[in-house]
């Protein structure tokens, strides 16, 4: 699934042809044209924002969209490649905000560089909107505009709504439950099932992640489990038989439990709307057909 | 009397005197083992009926028992019976596993400080859970799934190997060629090991290194049958080495010309400490210092015969990793600590006290 | 009894021989002293006895059996060894490590009874060494853990005993006495012994027979007194000594006086 965003018309332009809350105005030759993106969520933003064909090389865990499978890959945030970075002559490298070694080095070689840092939900349109000022992308306001109305859109149509404790495992043991990480009180993940009209189970526990015991699932008693998956992880056969043991759970008694694959769970960048959408969509059959 | 004695025959005085003296010694190693068993049987007892009663969920064993409410529907219940049981039975047969062949391994290499890591057993099962989790093996064999399976296969692998190396070489002490080949072997499979979560994907690693810290929440039966299988042929195997392992306490050699068979007593002691550190693997994870901390303490209380040390260090192994899975689960409740956490907490400063107590 | 023929033998199977085509013979009632300077082969010798090793040619037979093919219990019951050095990893005491000889004795699981324990605590007097019955073995002098693990060897109640150095770490005192006390278990018991010794005095005082080995290969050997000559110490010690019979000690005595080059 691609997304593909044009400027309205309707929308009011700055003189170098974008927008962006603050944003100094970019002549077309002070935009970057060799854009290096190190972060799978960047990348998408980069493309999504019509800034696609400036990127001249993404990391190594970078997939979408397709046309990335196309372009060298330089590593990612444990083993960046600097002598490949520099080959590659960029004049803007979008890395994250703690690989503080791969900044220094950059900012020997005189090279501009662009940290991000992970945040939660809203950070994903903000975000949109920073990189898209420091790289010139017209699209970029329109995407995250259209971004932050999807997702108003979607807690409008749950609003009201009586929101399901649910949770949210992202990983554990193959086969069996245990060390089930699960998603806790603050975070990416826990933004989109609140944003989704669900309620965390594990809202009180402020930790982005926990490790949950068969005892805390069942004493939290969840009316709904999601397990979320990254694209390769999906291809084992899913084995979500094993929560049936805890047959005491409401989620497990009921028959809510679901498996939801694809990288736009693991990636905080455009996708996560159809992320957001897509637990909206679990949580709330009735309003989502 | 005696059948023989260099000078004459022992007098009626000087056996009453042997029976009546303060070290009765070990006229009295059957009351002093009748006792110190059922002493550390007692404890163990009521530290595994306990243990399940106690928990970050408040439980109400009326609820438990209420035959009334479906089990499917009984949260108490299964909290008891699913959640907990399991975990506290799982705890103890790690504990014990690892504690026994802590004690096999000490004796068998004459160092007090060796452990199932020593030889390579638990970087063994470390590597095979690592490639399960790398590779995304999906077998699963009696209940058991890949995971489990492949640390098991991992650490009876390791032990393989090890055992090779030392029998190849004629010369030394057997121990001293055990102890290399088990220190090369570690090391080595734990640079694989290392190798392969540096290029895995982000998540995998991170899920191997959970692994590595240990888990008890078993959360059904099926493992610990799978565990008991091994376990079983170890204890089988244990049961004929306490004296055993005194004697080659002392020296190869010493023992051999005491009529020991030590080439079959080695290979009885590797094989059943092996199979029982992989099940202990297998089941929860390479909990660390159990196999260290407990036969040290055991023998500080009991003394350093291996007839009292051996069940005494199954049972009190068992207590004392269904304590600590105790305190990792409840202790920051809701979060639950990992249980070779608590255990490497109460390591360091154990061998604290032990190097004071020598110095003192 | 004891007998060697024509043993030889190398570590690792190959190289460099340690033995080559020993023959020993040990009486019963005899005590033999296995003589030779330092890595002459007497502890590997002494181990091969003792099927501890198996020789790569020539036969170790006990009373006619391989010693190699007996049961180990059967074999520890006719025969105790006391090495040169014992070290105990755990808190054993003196007494535990008595106890230990007598493993060939019981059953697969029996436990030492008062009749075990009686006879340890005999020969812990037999040694003097009774008053360390409860200390922990690791804690007693070099002489003492000697004395000791002679006390256990006894304890397994074999007729043959082998012993490695045995007096090498005792004083003055305690090598008087353990010659004595040897002697008299050999006299008073018909124990035989073989001892492996570079104390020549020693021998002279203690054994019987006598067995010189140099480079792995016996040099001399027979009564002790014709062993002991001073062609032969010249021979393999590389040194002039003066060797007589010493009136009062009633044995030959081995004086060296200056290096034979």
């Amino acid at each position: 699934m691609s997304l593909s965003w044009t400027a309205p018309d309707s929308l009011a332009l700055g003189p170098a042809g974008q927008a962006g809350a603050g944003a100094r105005g970019l002549a077309p030759a002070e935009r970057p044209q060799r854009i290096v993106s190190l972060v799978p969520a960047t990348t998408e933003m980069l493309f999504a924002m019509g800034a696609g064909d400036r990127v001249v090389a993404v990391g190594s865990y970078d997939h979408f969209p397709p046309e990335v499978e196309r372009l060298p890959r330089v590593g990612a945030l444990l083993d960046p490649n600097v002598e490949r970075i520099l080959a590659m002559k960029p004049d803007l490298v979008v890395l994250y905000g703690t690989q503080t070694d791969l900044q220094t080095q950059l900012s020997r070689a005189r090279i501009p560089y662009f940290a991000y840092s992970l945040g939660s939900l809203p950070d994903v349109a903000l975000s949109i909107r920073a990189i898209g000022s420091r790289v010139g992308a017209s699209g970029a306001e329109a995407l995250a505009t259209s971004i932050e109305r999807r997702l108003a859109d979607i807690r409008a149509r749950v609003a009201g709504r009586p929101r399901p404790s649910t949770l949210l495992v992202f990983g554990r043991e193959r086969g069996s439950l245990r060390n089930i990480d699960a998603s806790g009180g603050s975070g990416f993940l826990h933004d989109m099932l609140v944003t989704a009209g669900g309620a965390d189970v594990l809202a009180d526990v402020p930790r982005q992640s926990v490790v949950m015991s068969t005892e805390m699932v069942l004493a939290r008693a969840p009316d709904v489990i999601i397990e979320v998956r990254s694209s390769d992880e999906a291809a084992a056969p899913p084995d979500l038989r094993v929560w049936d043991t805890l047959s005491a759970v409401p989620a497990v008694k009921n028959r809510r439990v679901y498996l939801l694959a694809g990288d736009e769970f693991v990636v905080p960048g455009p996708r996560a709307v159809t992320a957001t959408e897509r637990f909206a969509r679990t949580l709330h059959p009735e309003v989502f057909r | 009397m005696s059948r023989w004695s260099p000078l004459r025959e022992p007098t009626e005085i000087s056996v009453e005197k042997a029976a009546a003296s303060p070290r009765s010694g070990v006229a009295g190693v059957a009351p002093r083992l009748a006792l110190t068993l059922t002493v550390f049987l007692a404890v163990t007892v009521v530290v595994c009926l306990l243990a399940p009663l106690i928990g970050s969920t408040p439980v109400h064993l009326s609820r438990v028992f209420d035959r009334g409410i479906p089990f499917a529907e009984n949260v108490d219940a299964q909290v008891f019976f699913i959640a907990r049981l399991p975990r506290v039975v799982a705890a103890a047969i790690v504990g014990s596993g690892l504690a026994l062949s802590g004690v096999v391994f000490q004796a068998l290499l004459r160092n007090p400080l060796a452990s199932p890591d020593t030889l390579g057993v638990s970087a063994g099962a470390s590597l095979g859970a690592v490639l399960a989790i790398t590779f995304h093996a999906d077998v699963t064999l009696a209940g058991v799934p890949a995971v489990p399976l492949a640390g098991f296969a991992g650490s009876v692998g390791a032990l393989a190997i090890v055992y090779v190396l030392a029998a190849a070489r004629r010369r030394g002490t057997p121990g001293t060629a055990l102890l290399l080949a088990g220190i090369a072997i570690s090391a080595l499979l734990a640079a694989i090991g290392r190798f392969i979560q540096y290029f895995a994907d982000f998540t995998d690693t991170f899920r191997s290194v959970q692994w590595l810290m240990g888990s008890l929440d078993v959360g059904g039966y099926a493992p610990i049958l799978a565990a008991l299988v091994p376990l079983t042929v170890a204890l089988a195997g244990f049961a004929t080495l306490p004296r055993v392992l005194d004697l080659l306490s002392i020296g190869p050699e010493s023992a051999a010309t005491r009529g020991v068979d030590i080439v079959r007593a080695e290979r009885v002691a590797l094989v059943s400490a092996s199979l029982s550190t992989g099940a202990a693997v297998a089941l929860g994870g390479p909990v660390l210092f159990v196999g260290i901390i407990v036969p040290h303490i055991v023998r500080l209380i009991v003394g350093p015969e291996h007839r009292l040390v051996l069940p005494a260090s199954a049972l009190f192994g068992a207590s004392f990793l269904v304590v600590c899975d105790l305190v990792a689960r409840t202790i920051l409740a809701p979060v639950e600590l990992p249980v070779g956490i608590v255990t490497a907490i109460l390591g360091g400063p154990f061998f604290l006290w032990l190097l004071f107590r020598r110095v003192l | 009894m004891l007998q060697a023929r024509d043993v030889t033998f190398a570590y690792g199977g190959g190289r460099g021989r340690v033995l080559d085509g020993v023959s020993i013979d040990v009486d019963r009632g005899a005590i033999v002293g296995l003589l030779g300077p330092n890595g002459s082969g007497k502890t590997t010798m002494l181990k091969l006895l003792a099927g501890l090793f198996q020789p790569l040619s020539g036969s170790i037979t006990l009373d006619g059996r391989a010693v190699g093919s007996l049961p180990r219990r059967e074999l520890a019951r006719r025969m105790a060894v006391v090495p040169q050095e014992t070290h105990s990893t755990f808190d054993f005491t003196a007494l535990d490590i008595v106890l230990m000889g007598r493993y060939p004795h019981l059953g697969a699981f029996e436990l030492e009874g008062a009749n075990d324990l009686a006879i340890a605590r005999e020969m812990l007097m037999a040694t003097g060494t009774a008053g360390l019955e409860g200390r922990r073995f690791a804690t007693l002098s070099g002489g003492e853990k000697q004395r000791v693990v002679i006390a256990g060897a006894l304890a397994q109640a074999a007729e043959m005993l082998l012993l490695d150095e045995p007096t090498a770490s005792l004083d003055l005192g305690y090598q008087l006495e353990l010659a004595l006390l040897l002697q008299r278990l050999n006299r008073e018991r018909g124990m035989a012994m073989v001892l492996s010794t570079h104390d020549l005095n020693i021998a002279a005082l203690l054994c019987t027979h006598a067995v010189l080995l140099k480079d792995g290969r016996v040099l001399a050997r027979g009564a002790i007194e014709s062993v002991l000559t001073e062609a032969n110490i010249r021979s393999v010690y590389g040194v002039e000594a003066d060797v007589r019979f010493h009136d009062r000690a009633r044995h030959v005595t081995v004086v060296p006086i200056a290096r034979a080059d």
